[in-house]
């Protein structure tokens, strides 16, 4: 209950003014609420779909066990969660994330190096853009030493 | 026995070249007092709400700038000045762009935690946070008692402030391409490189202000255009908004060219986006015109001055989760 009045909020706050979005990025407007996992058991419950957007709650960083030690790990009171996505074809990825957290793309216990970065553009909800080359497999998002409890994110493939 | 002295203080004097780690010399007390720092170095405890370290801005692999033209605070205000690099650091008297007020690292550390002009880590009124905070984890506890024995462990702004700069202390970069074969009497590999050199040090008077060893003369100089363009920028008037002096406006302190390939965006507003900008950006008085092949020379030089063995060594890196102790 508490957390469906939250992600109300936030998507109101989200989209308060209409941005104009670059195709590719159409797909930031419909949200769903998706699970946040805080180590790897709980990744099944944590599954984002490439291409859409998903509503995350974020937990307190103490409480995660990172499956990779991120760069930014986020002190005691920052929050984050980990998450899964299957990448089904080799190519220039996008996450795209309305907070500020700190991202990481993990496979094999490597994190994959970014390879640009942007914000978004005003009124668009979003605050962070970061691309990645990924290969073909299963991929686990790290989301770390945030400031709020909730966020949005997309993982979109570029044309 | 003069003579004697004479010749120890000679020989201290020659085993202590510019730019050298004194690790040997460290009481039990500073080493631990290293090691503290390099784990609060890489806390984000040490901001408001947990999302930035000093390491967040001063990324090792950067010669510890970031490559941002300002970087946001924790609270995401706009950051107003350029991160520089911390090559050698302990070496400056001045630090930061424009100050000749700092005691010491020690002093400058509270800058970034809470400072205000602008607001980066955002701890100013919330310092007792940080004993709160760091007090809860016991390899802390047992990390300050270690570097701190005086003062009974105690876990403070003062203390951490003093760790981070036994820390910074230790960042020597003194292994450059430039350095290897200046040791070894032997030119740099390129012909570019030798050209850059010799303008460097000749006919541009690079090092009139880039001076070596540490490619900075540590003091203040107004080398901008007069009328830069971009007024419109937070207002920066340099050495003069500390000093209250107004001889002082527009000065800044010379940043060290060491590493300065790894550094990108440049100049104190990070205005510079390349090495061949930032040469350029200098008034053309401070140097006579130079052509393109020559400013192409001269980063070849400044190339030779990046220093591999800085930016990987294993004792500035995020320290193991585990407690060492
Ligand atoms: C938000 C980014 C940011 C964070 C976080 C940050 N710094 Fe900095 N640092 C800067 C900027 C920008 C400057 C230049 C400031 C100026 O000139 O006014 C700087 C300057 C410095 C300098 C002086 C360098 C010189 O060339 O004189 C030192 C030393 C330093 N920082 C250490 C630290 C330490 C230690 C911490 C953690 C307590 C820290 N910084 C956190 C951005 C940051
Ligand atoms: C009169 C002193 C002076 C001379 C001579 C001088 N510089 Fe500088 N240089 C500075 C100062 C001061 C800055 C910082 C300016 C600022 O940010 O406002 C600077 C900035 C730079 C930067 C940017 C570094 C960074 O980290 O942002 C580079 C690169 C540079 N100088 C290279 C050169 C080269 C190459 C020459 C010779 C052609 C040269 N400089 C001559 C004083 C000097």
């Amino acid at each position: 209950m508490k957390n469906g009045l939250f992600i109300l909020l936030l998507a109101t706050s989200l989209f308060a003014n209409e941005a104009v979005l670059p195709s590719e990025l159409s797909a930031w407007k419909s949200l769903s609420y998706v699970g946040t996992a805080k180590n790897a058991q709980e990744l099944t419950d944590a599954t984002l779909t490439l291409n859409s957007a998903s509503l995350v709650g974020l937990l307190p960083t103490p409480k995660i066990q990172y499956v990779a030690r991120p760069t930014n790990e986020g002190g005691t009171v920052s929050y984050g969660g980990i998450f899964r996505i299957t990448i089904k074809e080799k190519g220039l990825y996008r996450v795209v994330l309305a907070n500020a957290s700190w991202i990481e793309m993990v496979k094999d216990g490597k994190s994959a190096q970014s390879v640009a970065h942007a914000q978004g553009a005003k009124n668009s909800g979003i605050r962070k853009m970061v691309d990645y080359n990924l290969d073909e497999g299963t991929y686990t998002l790290q989301l770390s030493a945030g400031a709020d409890t909730t966020s949005a994110v997309l993982v979109t493939k570029l044309p | 026995m003069i003579k004697n002295i004479f010749t120890i203080g000679i020989c201290l004097l020659a085993a202590q070249p510019a730019l050298q780690a004194q690790s040997s010399q460290d009481t039990p007390e500073q080493k631990a007092q290293i090691e503290l720092g390099r784990r609060l170095f890489y806390d984000a405890d040490l901001s408001i709400n947990g999302t930035m370290s000093c390491a967040t801005c001063h990324e090792q692999r950067k010669a510890f700038a970031d490559g941002n033209q300002a970087h946001p605070g924790a609270l995401d205000d706009p950051g107003k000045r350029n991160v520089p690099g911390l090559a050698n650091i302990g070496a400056f008297k001045n630090l930061t762009w424009a100050h000749n007020r700092l005691s010491g690292l020690a002093e400058q550390s509270l800058m970034p935690m809470r400072g205000t002009e602008p607001v980066e880590m955002g701890m100013n009124g919330h310092e007792a946070e940080i004993g709160k905070r760091l007090g809860q984890n016991e390899c802390y506890q047992k990390l300050f008692l270690r570097a701190f024995p005086n003062k009974k462990g105690s876990i403070d702004i003062n203390t951490v402030s003093r760790a981070l700069e036994s820390f910074q202390k230790t960042f020597v970069s003194n292994q450059s391409l430039y350095d290897q074969m200046t040791e070894k009497g032997k030119p740099l590999p390129t012909q570019k490189a030798q050209r850059g050199k010799k303008l460097f040090f000749g006919a541009a008077k690079c090092n009139t202000c880039h001076r070596a060893p540490l490619f900075s003369d540590d003091d203040f100089h107004q080398v901008q255009p007069k009328n830069p363009k971009n007024e419109d920028r937070m207002r920066d008037n340099g050495l003069s908004d500390v000093t209250g002096n107004p001889k002082d406006k527009n000065l800044f302190r010379t940043p060290s060219l060491r590493n300065a390939a790894l550094t990108a965006p440049y100049w104190h507003d990070g205005s510079a986006k390349t090495l061949a900008d930032a040469i350029r950006k200098h008034d053309v008085n401070v140097h006579q015109t130079l052509n393109h092949q020559e400013i192409d020379e001269l980063i070849a030089f400044i190339d030779a001055l990046s220093d591999t063995t800085f930016v990987n060594n294993p004792k500035y890196a995020k320290p193991a989760k585990e407690c060492p102790y």
